[in-house]
């Protein structure tokens, strides 16, 4: 009977080792087909021009497309407005569910259910909820007196993008809530202790101790929501379809209507590219400031 | 009295976040169950109307939505069925064996780094792939991403489950004469089942949910999944909004009931094991 992987023998193959290969493989392999192999797919297509001659002309037509070059703009405004008022509501609710609550998994769970919602019934509530003859917000504003003439929400270019931002905020700051929640429910009770005897104030000792303390579940929160921010596809198509005009055309919507809608698909991998560095970039600066969390 | 103002004043901030939280959902659901003129009516009616069903017949008699559903069912199932075995057996691998050059954990992390690329990024290509294969509409097609998409998650949900099992219980099981799949079948295997099954109740979410992918290789009836036919009728001139929100709450509600039994993980399915929960 072998000892479990207690002895390191370098590149040695033991029956254990062979098993380990073995029950691993098909995990790799399916990987390998479908995430690596029509990755390195995708760079051969995009430096394809339509008709299959070698051609660097989808990476040079990025830096003067217009349309590109907006929906970048788009998706940055996107991401960083709703990011950030993402990560201050989910902040605060985590902290008052922090506190001395009754029931407090009841409001936990209760507060939890937009996150699980499909995407696409996300979208579908948000546009019965901001229509502007029937829906509720504008309803509801009118029974107080408002006049909502100008609310035109997702048909006007100015309010569209804050629809979908509504609608995103709404859906994840669940998620926001919830990691920071956990990360908080995680942090032991001495330094709290410590800070009382010291007479810190409340916010002092948000400051210095919880602050610090959930630092790590911060960044792990910010850094899931980033990623998927970047690439936001599903409510934008189902409330505004990237419109009116292309008031809210995110990259992924712009990506996705360059293949499958002008059939460019050099063009479309091309741009997808670009949109993966780009995650690669913040992920990587998100996960440097993970590791020096011991300063 | 300053504590209980401050109490006073917790408890009403919750209740306003449960109410942005709630009264989207109600309102989609009333608007499914009421007839069109009273949808229309301003002031918007909450609470007071004649229900009725019309819009749920409409939608799964009248229209294709039975199948979508059908389609849905299926593709998650079937989906979450692959990746699991797959990529259960790799966790147990992960878990349980120390491989040469610190393979193990190059592998692991190297798993999870392809759940980081967009799915549009991934989208493009595949549909180029199907196409050839001429998979493009059919089931078969959304099965095999989904359970791609699914793998790197059961592996790094499943090896944190597996960790929490101590070794002497499968080292005992093959002294008294077990394979080591033997102990793993009979004796790892049912400690591990709560784990087991959270796990699938998280790839069947997502499979569930998932739309662009779905958008992309699925544009006939034949393997066209629930929200793909929302969405079609969604973007539409002169939308149903009975038979598109009834179709909605029937997506909503068994992805509902199945989150919240695996609230315990949550957090742990969430931040792939990132965030202790």
């Amino acid at each position: 009977m072998a000892r479990l992987g207690s002895e390191r023998l370098q590149g040695h193959v033991t029956p254990d080792r062979l098993l380990a290969y073995l029950l691993i493989a098909p995990t790799i392999a399916v990987l390998l087909a479908l995430t690596i192999y029509p990755l390195i797919y995708s760079i051969k297509v995009s430096f394809q021009s339509n008709s299959g001659t070698a051609t660097l002309q989808n990476f040079t037509r990025l830096l003067t497309d217009q349309f590109f070059l907006s929906a970048l703009s788009h998706t940055f405004v996107y991401a960083a407005i709703a990011l950030t008022v993402e990560f201050l509501l989910g902040l605060g609710l985590a902290l008052l569910l922090d506190s001395q609550i009754r029931a407090r998994n009841v409001w936990r769970t209760l507060l939890l259910v937009p996150m699980m919602l499909p995407p696409v019934v996300v979208g579908v509530v948000w546009r019965l909820m901001l229509n502007s003859n029937f829906g509720a917000v504008n309803g509801t504003l009118k029974s107080f007196g408002v006049n909502t003439d100008a609310l035109t929400w997702t048909a006007s270019p100015k309010l569209a993008m804050a629809s979908v931002i509504i609608a995103d905020v709404w859906q994840w700051t669940p998620f926001m809530f919830l990691i920071l929640l956990a990360g908080l429910q995680a942090i032991p009770r001495e330094p709290y202790e410590a800070a009382l005897t010291d007479g810190s104030s409340a916010w002092q000792t948000f400051q210095h101790v919880t602050l610090p303390l959930l630092k790590p579940a911060i960044l792990i929160a910010l850094l899931l929501r980033t990623m998927d921010l970047l690439r936001v596809f599903d409510h934008i198509f189902i409330l505004t379809e990237g419109g009116p005009g292309l008031a809210t055309e995110t990259l992924g919507l712009y990506i996705y209507r360059t293949a499958f809608r002008f059939s460019n698909f050099g063009y479309a991998a091309a741009m997808s590219f670009v949109l993966l560095i780009i995650t690669n970039i913040i992920s990587a600066g998100y996960i440097r400031l993970l590791q020096t969390r011991e300063t | 009295m300053n504590r209980r103002i401050s109490r006073t004043v917790k408890y009403a901030v919750l209740v306003m976040a449960l109410l942005a939280t709630l009264a989207p959902v109600y309102w989609m659901t009333t608007i499914s169950f009421k007839r069109e003129v009273d949808q229309f009516a301003l002031p918007p009616k909450w609470f007071v109307f004649p229900p009725t069903l019309e819009h749920y017949a409409d939608a799964f008699v009248n229209r294709s939505f039975g199948q979508y559903l059908f389609n849905s069912l299926f593709i998650a199932v079937a989906s979450t069925i692959c990746a699991l075995v797959i990529g259960t057996l790799a966790a147990y691998a992960l878990a349980r064996f120390r491989l040469p050059w610190n393979l193990d954990r190059k592998l692991a992390l190297w798993i999870l780094s392809t759940r980081m690329f967009p799915a549009i990024v991934t989208a493009v290509p595949l549909f180029l792939i199907m196409r050839a294969l001429w998979l493009v509409n059919t089931r078969l097609s959304l099965i095999i991403v989904y359970t791609s998409l699914n793998l790197p998650f059961v592996v790094w949900m499943m090896r944190g489950f597996f960790a929490e099992v101590p070794r002497d219980l499968e080292e005992a099981a093959m002294v008294d004469g077990d394979s080591r799949m033997g102990a793993l079948w009979r004796v790892v295997l049912p400690l591990v089942a709560p784990g087991l099954a959270a796990t699938a109740v998280f790839c069947l979410i997502v499979s569930w949910n998932e739309f662009l992918f779905a958008l992309v290789l699925t544009q006939t009836d034949d393997a066209m999944t629930l929200p793909v036919g929302i969405a079609g009728r969604v973007t539409q001139y002169g939308i149903k909004w009975g038979a598109m929100s009834a179709a909605a709450v029937v997506a909503m509600i068994p992805i509902l009931v199945f989150a919240l039994s695996v609230q315990r993980y949550l957090v742990r399915g969430l931040s792939l094991g990132a965030v202790k929960g």
